[in-house]
């Protein structure tokens, strides 16, 4: 629990800065916001993997198996091909403003599948139980008792300190690439 | 397999991936600003040269 749940939230923070990235620069078309996109999917694939890989350790014991078809499951697994095919559209694809583009498009539609991650369990009949801290009905403290949550936040924090340490270093080195990129190509003509 | 071996493994496996990416980020870096102090002394020399 100390692991998976701040896991998943960190993931879902690096979406939400993918899907934040995206917009901007769909409208203002500024090679920053392409690079933040860019540098968060990165994070947030190794996160979402991590996630899974927790998960499927923590449910070998409670459930009996590593892996279940369960709905939250399942679209969890969705959510890391989702952005682990952005990650290789950005390297498959020549044309660096082109691979942006399509790029912010699917980091927008992947963002979408959150949402239906998180109340999936509320939606369908699921294995996997209830959000332990961002419920709709209920605050974390109501939900977990004190001993168990003060660890939980604290590990979150840490995980939340980390994501944006390595953040800050994945995108100095998005700028340094694009900084060598836009030399070459001034070199060229 | 008792209950510290699950937590063992998932640890481990946390602080292996992240540790690894790190490390890889990290080369990453330096190639890059390596490669970009290389580029910048190349076009200061060519500018000194025009000049």
């Amino acid at each position: 629990m100390y692991l998976h749940i701040p896991s998943i939230l960190t993931a879902y923070l690096s979406f939400f800065l993918v899907f934040v990235g995206s917009c901007l620069y769909l409208w203002k078309r500024e090679k920053r916001d392409d690079i933040l996109a860019y540098s968060a999917a990165e994070i947030g694939v190794l996160f979402t993997a991590l996630t899974i890989i927790e998960g499927a350790i923590w449910g070998k014991p409670t459930w009996g198996v590593w892996w279940t078809w369960d709905a939250r499951l399942t679209l969890t697994a969705i959510l890391l091909l989702i952005f682990a095919g952005y990650l290789m559209l950005r390297r498959l694809t020549e044309d660096e403003n082109r691979a942006a583009s399509s790029a912010a498009v699917l980091g927008i539609i992947g963002f979408l599948d959150i949402p239906l991650i998180h109340m999936s369990v509320y939606w369908w009949r699921t294995l996997h139980q209830p959000p332990s801290i961002l419920r709709p009905d209920k605050a974390p403290w109501e939900n977990i008792a004190w001993p168990l949550l003060i660890p939980l936040l604290l590990n979150l924090a840490a995980f939340l300190f980390l994501y944006f340490y390595l953040l800050s270093l994945r995108f100095r080195f998005g700028e340094i690439t694009a900084e060598i990129k836009a030399l070459k190509l001034s070199r060229d003509f | 397999m008792g209950p510290w071996y699950f937590v063992f493994l998932a640890y481990g496996i946390v602080w292996c991936a992240i540790l690894i990416y790190w490390l890889m980020l990290k080369r990453r870096l330096v190639r890059a600003e390596t490669e970009l102090a290389e580029l910048s002394g190349l076009e200061e020399s060519q500018r000194n040269v025009k000049t």
